[in-house]
């Protein structure tokens, strides 16, 4: 009890002593006290969540209060929990791509293109260059829609509700274009092993680009709401700011890592699929406060927007998954003639291909920060074990670092500006 | 915002031109601040008043139904042949086996000759989707070699009881009470 003033701001165990010792101290004990007890003694505990609207699902924020300053916090995860992963290993690689596509239920595309990039990796099978063009446009696309619910909500949670009714105007546009292309709007199971299920349907291309056209001007209007706004300023500038070197440590990847100024983006640095086709930038803030947050993901959709007019533009033709029948389901129209395909379809759906053993990691760059997949196979046709790495899990371990001193209505900005997805960080 | 340019630059794996600086924004408060709080409130309203114009982009749902795509997947539907009236399915069980949820239950049965079932030797006795566990992932469309089994486009399929979201053969034969509107290829 003898840590002074400033122990309690960066003691780990806050919370484990005051939740023990707060109760039941009465003002009259309090008095006669030396200082640093007392305030121990002030410091309050109160849980943020599970259900509280500002946590984006069902997270539980442990946080020692003294007064308004935050003087701890912990979160406690878990009520979302699904045993995904766990599941997997039940099922053929074939029936576990909808699976992990609920990881992360905003950036379902990427949970697939890990897995099926794992998997084709372990396999060692080339997909056609259609396929990757495809998958760059919904990857890309499916960024776009995760922005935009990260900048409706977020907002909201500072007060601007407008906003949110206009990204998800926006964000139902992109949901149209996914449902047109794979039939669902979210989950879609698009990707599959090898390449994509389908063609693009005809008047795809002539709607999506209605869209590009028109979304760069809406993303404008967005930031000339928010930039100048003074509120908006006054929340966001010079305000959780974790210092670079910090964030390395805790091994925070993506828009977060890329706001402190680190220009490490996965698109650009190991360029997978056709990535290393496209011009694009990687926007990175300066000082790593909540508004470089804000305004490096604003500028993350303007990149997203050439990226896809690019890949739509170059959109190769030719077959869109390869032509492996060890692997990929046979053409419809082979399984009334050929007795070949019939016992390909048969078997690929009843067991599933075989995958020859080893370990491979898949890293892609997802909406929230470096998403990996980690497969074993066993030479059978289910995987032995799969693990992924999720970016929301690991960033949320600096949202403590960003809140501790701060007041607790920067938490909640703190927080909207980590954009953690909570089917992610449990799976 | 000077140093933190320099320091980019330690990193060989990305070259300077592909990094673009974020702009800093303006700073919060002063005179410019002052400004802000009404000038660039009311040129905010011009912008969300400007939205007026548009027109909503909701619909009256209940009343008004959203059309799907073609490639909707809703409610499955069980298929008959036009001319004979004979049922697709034979029974193989190939859709329950690639189902990831495990939702779909089928109980095989053989053909009798003289009251036919089905076009081909077996089928399916009992086909039950359990509606309540089904992710619409298709896969039993994917999966089935005769084309009986396809994901229609019904979405509206909220009930009271769990119970009553197990569809049977004859419910996934039907044909549904309301068409859920399409749009056309393109639109
Ligand atoms: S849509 Fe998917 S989950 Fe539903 S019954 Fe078919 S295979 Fe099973
Ligand atoms: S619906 Fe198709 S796959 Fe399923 S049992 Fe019938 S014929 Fe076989």
């Amino acid at each position: 009890m003898s840590g002074g003033r400033s122990a309690p701001a960066h003691g780990a165990d806050v919370i484990a002593r005051t939740s023990a010792e707060v109760v039941g101290t009465s003002p009259v004990e309090r008095t006669g006290a030396d200082e640093a007890f007392e305030i121990e003694q002030e410091l309050m505990t109160i849980n943020l969540g599970p259900h509280h609207p500002a946590t984006h699902g069902v997270l539980r924020l442990l946080v020692a209060l003294e007064g308004e300053v935050v003087r701890d916090l912990k979160p406690i995860i878990g009520y979302v929990h699904t045993g995904i992963e766990k599941n997997c290993e039940e099922k053929s690689y074939w029936k576990a791509i909808p699976f992990v596509e609920r990881m992360d239920y905003l950036s379902y595309f990427f949970n697939a293109q890990a897995f099926c990039g794992c998997v084709e990796k372990l396999l060692e099978l080339d997909i056609p260059p259609r396929a990757k063009y495809l998958r760059v446009i919904h990857l890309e696309l499916n960024r776009l829609h995760s922005h935009l619910v990260w900048l409706g909500t977020s907002a909201l949670d500072l007060g601007a509700m407008s906003m949110f009714f206009y990204c998800f105007r926006d964000r139902d546009r992109i949901l149209d274009i996914f449902e047109m292309s794979t039939g669902q709007r979210m989950h879609t199971r698009y990707f599959q092993v090898g390449g994509v299920i389908q063609d693009i349907p005809l008047g795809f291309e002539r709607k999506l680009r209605a869209f590009l056209k028109e979304f760069p001007s809406r993303v404008d209007q967005y930031e000339a709401l928010l930039t100048n706004n003074e509120i908006f300023l006054h929340r966001t500038k010079d305000i959780g700011i974790v210092p670079r070197e910090r964030l390395l440590e805790l091994g925070v990847t993506g828009p977060l890592l890329r706001a402190a100024g680190e220009p490490w983006d996965l698109r650009k640095v190991s360029p997978y699929l056709a990535y290393g086709d496209f011009d694009f930038k990687i926007p990175i803030g300066t000082v790593g406060d909540g508004w470089d947050r804000f305004i490096v993901r604003i500028q993350e959709m303007r990149e997203s927007v050439k990226i896809i007019e690019q890949a739509l533009d170059g959109l190769p033709e030719g077959p869109w998954i390869a032509d492996d029948r060890k692997v990929v389901l046979p053409p419809r129209h082979e399984l009334g003639t050929s007795m070949e395909s019939l016992i390909h379809h048969f078997k690929l759906v009843t067991e599933g291909f075989r995958v020859p053993p080893g370990e491979v990691y898949y890293p892609i760059e997802a909406p929230r920060g470096e998403l990996g997949c980690f497969i074993v196979a066993d030479g059978s046709a289910k995987p032995a074990r799969v693990h992924f790495r999720e970016p929301s899990f690991v960033n949320l371990q600096a949202l403590r670092d960003m809140c501790v001193g701060d007041y607790v209505a920067d938490l909640i900005m703190n927080l909207a500006m980590l954009d953690p997805v909570l089917g992610g960080i449990d799976r | 915002m000077a140093k933190a340019d320099t320091e980019t630059r330690q990193f060989p794996y990305l070259p300077d031109s592909d990094v673009v600086a974020v702009q800093r924004g303006p700073e919060p408060g002063g005179i410019k601040g002052a400004y802000r709080v009404f000038g660039e409130t009311l040129r905010g309203l011009k912008t969300t008043m400007a939205r007026m114009i548009e027109g909503p982009v909701t619909i009256q749902y209940p009343e008004e139904k959203t059309a799907v795509y073609p490639r909707f997947r809703g409610r499955h539907k069980l298929h008959r042949f036009e001319d004979t009236g004979l049922e697709k399915c034979v029974g193989c069980s190939l859709c329950a086996a690639a189902c990831p949820a495990d939702c779909i239950r089928v109980v095989a049965a053989e053909n009798d000759p003289a009251n036919r079932v089905s076009a081909g030797e077996r089928y399916a006795a009992v086909y039950e989707i359990n509606l309540s566990r089904c992710i619409f992932c298709g896969y039993c469309e994917v999966a089935c070699p005769f084309d009986a089994i396809t994901m229609g486009h019904d979405y509206e399929m909220a009930d009271y009881n769990r119970g009553d979201l197990i569809f049977t053969k004859e419910m996934l034969l039907a044909e549904p009470i309301e068409r859920t509107p399409l749009r056309v290829e393109g639109e």
